[in-house]
């Protein structure tokens, strides 16, 4: 069973711009395995910004503290933020 | 690691979907060290040939494909194949690729003619049977997009399997799966599932990026052109379907989709990589198969002749100069063979033998006929009678037409009938056969207004919004549509410049100048031979002609035989008038027969040198009437001068005023040397035209005349200007000094690039003098030859006003009379006049013509409703503009009740009445036509000359209207009726209504104007007929406008220092007030540079509420608060000094060119003001 959350988090990302490591809940996650990736762009025509940016999606496998789960993250490249959006675990 | 072959890639000929061009995809992938690129249009090959182009010349191997629809089932017989009607599954729109095998080039081409004659026009459609029958050929990509992907992504995978299969067993080893990833949420496990399923069914599979774009950023582009095909606004279904990862990757990020794809498994990404590699090399093709004039002697596909062409044209010849009486001329013989020479080296005899066999058909079929452009210069066309230009007589030179130093194929242009144009393409096609012959398409391409109409409704605008912004806009670029807002006083006020649309106009800006549809060519016809489908890809038109994906530069890149057959409609309009004569007069007159139509006809010259040539061909603009009345032309060879004067070089580089002064004898002419006198002589030491220009190369340098013709060329290329410049100076011979070398290539660098040939000039002043003989003897005739065709720039109300001008009466629309085009009727008193059309009617379709016409004569109103059978709009409109009066002896005017009398509005009541009766059950038969029945609806009318009161209509029912139960329309309503329905004034000018304010102002009427000294100001009025902006040697835009007040035309130049506060006003109104100063431009002819203008209505109006006084101030204006900037934008500066406005030479805005609804205020009574008052 996965569970929504959608918190601002910290994350290292490789050169290629894929995550390594972030911090969730003070608790640090490394990541193993990447699942999934996938890219979504925005409703530019709805925004007054020429160049809203796009939105990326990692699913990806991570350890933190011994134990195994399932996050998937998103990174905003015109607010350059990250979000935790969902975790199974 | 080898390059990465990127193998599905659309460009901007993948109409309204691509947004990169093929040159810039091929220079960006050479740049990135790529040796092989693939061009993959959607529907297909039409930027194939620029693709080939562009890889020949950046070393870069071409490969050619298309992306083709899937038709929604397959053809396949019942249970033949699985998954046959999985396409009402896995929903409509799958797509395969198909790349063309190093030999399949043909097969190809032939695949994509099946596709597009298997789907309906302009939806092509592709079977797994079409593929089938030209697999030996092909390769056949199976990606995301087609039916087994997306059988895939729906997770059937059964079906996948069975429909994989039934493709091998459909075309065998040309089967490869195509994968694909654009990182779009689902991407990468559908390619990996459809590598797994290419693995298991051991079918080859590449890697691809069906690329849409150059760059990540043109996307957006992408979205508003998917939403423009969808006809749909913008929504979020969009983003998916135009991903930003659809563009050009580099290897190392394609090389990163693979790992993706892939899975991280090593091996398997570097097979993925090398099988699509090895696939790219099996489909690379040799780009000189295609492209006929690169590397070595044209290789031309001409028709088939059936016997050796050579010595058939040099019979064919040899009977020609014996046919135009020149067997003893010395000079036409050795013209002949220097000419014949040319032609056998370039082994170019079968064309000549092609063209004339179209000309002789096309005479054949009684169709007028001309040769146009450089064609006209050699002897060749003259005396196998393609046209009637003598070069000889003319001083016309071959080389600019045909040398050896050109590549590719010559031109010859043939003008015909427009209105016959259909015709003849029929008639090439039957003699040469559907396979061999096919028309020459064009792109059109995103414009300012095109590209704010769609980028307006992918936004959501309104479309009348839309619609309105658009029109607003000259006839521009799409990338100039920002800075026109801010340079054009026209727009600066127009409250465009708003945040709200801003974003509209960024994405309208970068449409420019993409491909958005295809359409026929004017007049491009290929002539090929057996393998002329191997070729080029053909398709259905919108006419049905066979129409090939090329444009006119693609199908002589390809070596196809193009010949242009121009429609024009002034030959109609000759025809139509030759036609009239004889029908009215029983006179046969042939236009090219000299005994018939003489070509020193001094009544003719007289009438030109007076710049009466309203409606003539090529001397009709305002500019050309003040032309000809400078030049004075006496002969054909003055006509030849004028129309190669009136071109923008001769203009700009300022060689008029030195050629007038010189032929009127103001001062002597000047030559820059004895030796250049031959040459220069017949333009008095100016060089006027192309043909002089190779002359003076050709005798100060010795270099022949091939030669010269290709340094000409090189003149109109501002980066080898400084080449030439230095080998013409170098090579000029001794005799010729410094200063003379000087002087004289000043002249030709100002000249050369736009200059005219003057065998074009030639070709066009033969139709010029001919309209001009046809208007000076039968104006007539001529006159209703140019209203039925409209071959010219003015509407028809002036082209009446003309007729009026010449003693012609324009004669009303009168359903007893009138045609289905204009006509020409003898007068009581033995003159001519003009009878109004049908087909001038607003609405009236062409089988309603067709019935009128032949229903004629009509002894009723009702009569008429029976047997013709107009549609109610019609019928009412027709009685609106008086079409029944003559039969029921109306007469508009006053006084308005005449009780017992029949009225224009009874009638129009009247017709409501027929429709109700006939919508009651029993409609008049087609087969009671031969017992008409009498005028039942309006009892008692004068026009029931039958004497029954009331021959019943055969339902027994129908309405009784009392005549003169409805008031009679004033003679304003009669014109505005006229003005709504035919789109003319015809009983009176509507200038005649506005007297009061006219006269409150005192205008200077147009026949008053030649009496006005040079330099006073005055004012004028009149209906605005025509406005121009064409390129002007100061490189502004100036306006030229010409207004029509009944007494004839007044021509209102407009500079930009007036633009400010008079743009809007004379693109925005219909009738003008103007203030100008005369400028006396002939001993005939004046013209006026405007000072101020006012829409002419808005003054009425400003009379009739504040009076004299009111009227006064508003003409005196408050200049402060106008706009005194002018206009805007970086003038083009060209090398030699000549300047251009990037707003000239474009057709201005449409504005305003048709009366407003109501423009006047209806005098006369109160009552009655609707028209349209039904029963």
């Amino acid at each position: 069973m996965s569970r929504l959350y959608g918190d601002p988090i910290e994350v290292w990302a490789t050169s290629e711009g894929e995550p390594a490591r972030f911090v969730w809940r003070d608790r640090l996650h490394v990541v193993r395995q990447m699942l999934e990736h996938w890219v979504v762009a925005r409703e530019w025509w709805k925004t007054s910004d020429t160049d809203p940016g796009e939105r990326r999606f990692w699913r990806i496998e991570a350890v933190a503290g011994g134990q195994v789960g399932v996050y998937e993250l998103r990174y905003d490249t015109s607010s350059q933020a990250w979000l935790l959006l969902r975790a199974w675990d | 690691m080898a390059p990465f072959p990127h193998l599905h890639v659309a460009s901007a000929y993948s109409l309204r979907y691509g947004t990169a061009f093929p040159a810039a995809l091929v220079g960006r992938a050479a740049a990135r060290g790529a040796d092989i690129l693939a061009l993959t249009d959607r529907d297909g090959l039409y930027g194939a040939i620029k693709h080939v182009q562009a890889c020949y010349r950046a070393a870069v191997d071409p490969v050619v494909g298309a992306d083709l629809a899937l038709a929604e089932t397959g053809h396949a017989g019942p249970g033949a194949a699985p998954g046959a009607g999985a396409g009402a599954v896995l929903g409509a729109g799958a797509r395969v690729t198909v790349l063309a095998r190093g030999d399949g080039w043909g097969r190809l081409c032939r695949l994509v003619t099946a596709a597009h004659h298997h789907g309906s026009r302009g939806e092509p459609r592709v079977t797994r049977e079409l593929a089938a029958e030209h697999a030996d050929g092909l390769i056949v990509l199976l990606g995301p997009g087609s039916d087994v992907g997306r059988a895939v992504a729906q997770r059937r995978d059964g079906l996948a399997r069975d429909l994989l299969e039934a493709w091998r067993s459909a075309v065998g080893d040309a089967l490869v799966v195509e994968v694909t990833d654009h990182y779009g949420h689902r991407d990468a496990i559908i390619a990996t599932r459809m590598l797994a399923l290419a693995d298991s069914a051991r079918v080859p599979a590449v890697l691809t990026n069906a690329v849409r774009f150059l760059d990540p950023a043109d996307h957006q582009v992408g979205h508003v052109l998917d939403a423009s095909r969808d006809l749909a606004p913008l929504h979020a279904g969009h983003l998916g379907r135009a991903p930003s990862h659809a563009y050009l990757k580099d290897d190392d990020e394609m090389a990163r989709v693979a790992r993706r794809v892939c899975g991280a498994d090593p091996e398997r990404v570097a097979r993925l990589l090398a099988t699509t590699r090895e696939v790219a090399r099996a489909c690379v093709l040799d780009p000189l198969q295609i492209l006929a004039l690169e590397g070595g002697p044209a290789r031309l596909h001409l028709p088939e002749i059936g016997r050796d062409p050579v010595p058939l044209l040099r019979h064919r010849c040899e009977d020609g100069l014996r046919d135009r009486g020149l067997e003893r001329s010395s000079a036409a013989r050795a013209r002949l063979a220097e000419e014949l020479a040319i032609v056998e080296r370039k082994r170019l005899s079968g064309y000549f033998i092609a063209v004339a066999g179209v000309t002789d058909m096309i005479r054949a079929m009684g169709v007028r006929c001309a040769i146009r452009g450089s064609a006209a210069g050699s002897l060749i066309p003259y005396l196998l009678r393609i046209g009637e230009v003598n070069p000889l007589d003319h001083g016309l030179l071959m080389e600019r037409f045909l040398s050896e130093g050109r590549i590719g194929l010559p031109d010859i242009d043939i003008d015909v009938e427009s209105a016959r144009r259909l015709d003849c393409y029929r008639a090439i096609r039957d003699m040469y056969g559907a396979e061999r012959v096919a028309c020459v398409s064009m792109m059109e391409t995103y414009r300012a207004r095109s590209a704010i109409r769609d980028v307006g409704a992918a936004l959501g605008l309104p479309p009348h919004e839309i619609d309105v912004i658009a029109k607003a806009f000259p006839h521009i670029r799409a990338r100039q549509i920002r800075a026109a807002l801010t340079d054009l006083p026209e727009l600066r006020g127009s409250g465009l410049n708003d945040r709200l649309l801003e974003t509209t106009f960024r994405l309208a800006e970068k449409l420019d100048g993409l491909p958005r549809h295809i359409a026929l060519h004017p007049c491009g016809v290929l002539i090929g031979n057996a393998g002329l489908r191997d070729r080029t890809p053909v398709e259905r038109s919108l006419l049905g002609f066979p129409m090939s994906q090329f444009d006119k530069d693609d199908v002589e890149e390809a070596g196809l035989l193009k010949l242009d057959v121009l429609g024009v409609r002034m030959q109609s309009a000759l025809a139509y008038a030759v036609g009239e004569i004889a029908r009215v007069d029983g006179e046969q007159i042939d236009l090219d027969d000299p005994a018939s139509v003489p070509r020193d006809d001094d009544a003719t010259y007289d009438m030109i040198r007076t710049g009466r040539t309203l409606g003539c061909f090529q001397i009709e603009s305002p500019g050309q009437r003040e032309l000809v009345a400078k030049l004075e032309p006496r002969t054909i060879h003055d006509l030849i001068v004028d129309i190669s004067l009136f071109r923008p070089g001769p203009v700009n580089s300022d060689m008029v005023t030195p050629y007038l002064e010189a032929r009127h004898g103001w001062r002597s002419a000047r030559y820059p040397h004895p030796e250049l006198r031959e040459v220069l002589r017949e333009t008095h030491g100016v060089v006027v035209f192309h043909e002089q220009v190779l002359r003076v190369i050709d005798v100060m340098t010795g270099c022949g005349l091939s030669e010269a013709e290709k340094i000409r060329r090189s003149l109109g290329d501002p980066d080898r200007r400084e080449q030439v410049r230095a080998w013409f100076l170098a090579n000029a011979r001794e005799t010729f000094d410094r200063a003379t070398r000087e002087e004289v290539w000043r002249v030709l660098d100002a000249f050369g690039a736009f200059g005219f040939c003057k065998a074009h000039a030639a070709a066009f002043a033969l139709p010029t003098y001919q309209s001009a003989w046809l208007k000076r003897h039968h104006p007539a005739a001529f006159l209703a030859g140019v209203l039925t065709h409209e071959p010219g720039m003015y509407p028809p109300r002036v082209i009446l006003d003309e007729a009026r001008h010449c003693g012609v009466e324009v004669l009303p629309l009168d359903v007893n009379h009138s045609g289905a085009t204009w006509l020409v009727e003898r007068t009581g008193d033995g003159g001519y006049g003009l009878r109004v059309p049908f087909s001038a009617v607003k609405g009236v379709s062409e089988a309603e013509v067709e019935r009128m016409v032949a229903g004629r004569p009509y002894h009723s109103m009702a009569d008429f409703w029976e047997r013709a059978r107009p549609s109610r709009p019609v019928a009412e409109r027709i009685a609106e503009v008086g079409g029944f009066d003559a039969l029921h002896r109306l007469r508009v005017g006053a006084p308005r009740w005449r009780p017992g009398e029949l009225t224009r509005r009874d009638l129009i009541a009247q017709v409501g009445a027929l429709e109700r009766a006939s919508a009651t059950g029993v409609r008049a038969g087609a087969g009671k036509t031969a017992t008409p029945h009498g005028a039942t609806g309006v009892p008692g009318g004068p026009g029931d000359l039958d004497g029954a009161d009331a021959v019943q209509l055969s339902m027994g029912f129908t309405e009784w209207r009392t005549p003169g139960e409805l008031p009679e329309m004033s003679e304003a309503e009669a014109v505005e009726a006229e003005l709504e329905i035919l789109g003319m004034d015809v009983s009176r000018h509507v200038l005649g209504f506005h007297g009061e304010l006219l006269d409150a102002i005192g205008v200077t009427r147009s026949k008053d104007l030649l009496r006005c000294r040079n330099g006073a100001e005055v004012l004028v009025a009149g209906v605005k007929v025509a406005t121009q902006t064409p390129a002007v040697r100061s490189g502004q835009r100036v306006i030229f406008a010409t207004l029509d007040d009944s007494t004839g035309p007044i021509d209102l130049t407009f500079f930009e220092s007036v633009q400010g506060r008079c743009a809007a006003t004379v693109f925005g109104s219909w009738l003008l007030v103007a203030k100008g100063v005369i400028r006396r431009t002939g001993p005939r002819a004046v013209s006026l540079r405007a000072v101020d203008c006012w829409d002419l209505g808005e003054l009425d109006q400003v009379l009739r509420q504040g009076g004299t006084a009111a009227l006064r101030e508003r003409m005196a204006g408050t200049t402060s608060e106008r706009d005194d900037r002018g206009v805007g934008g970086r003038r083009l500066k060209y090398g030699n000094g000549y300047l251009l406005s990037p707003y000239s030479d474009i057709g201005p805005a449409p504005g305003v060119t048709a009366p407003p609804g109501r423009f006047w205020h209806a005098s006369g009574g109160s009552s009655g003001e609707t028209v349209r008052t039904r029963a």
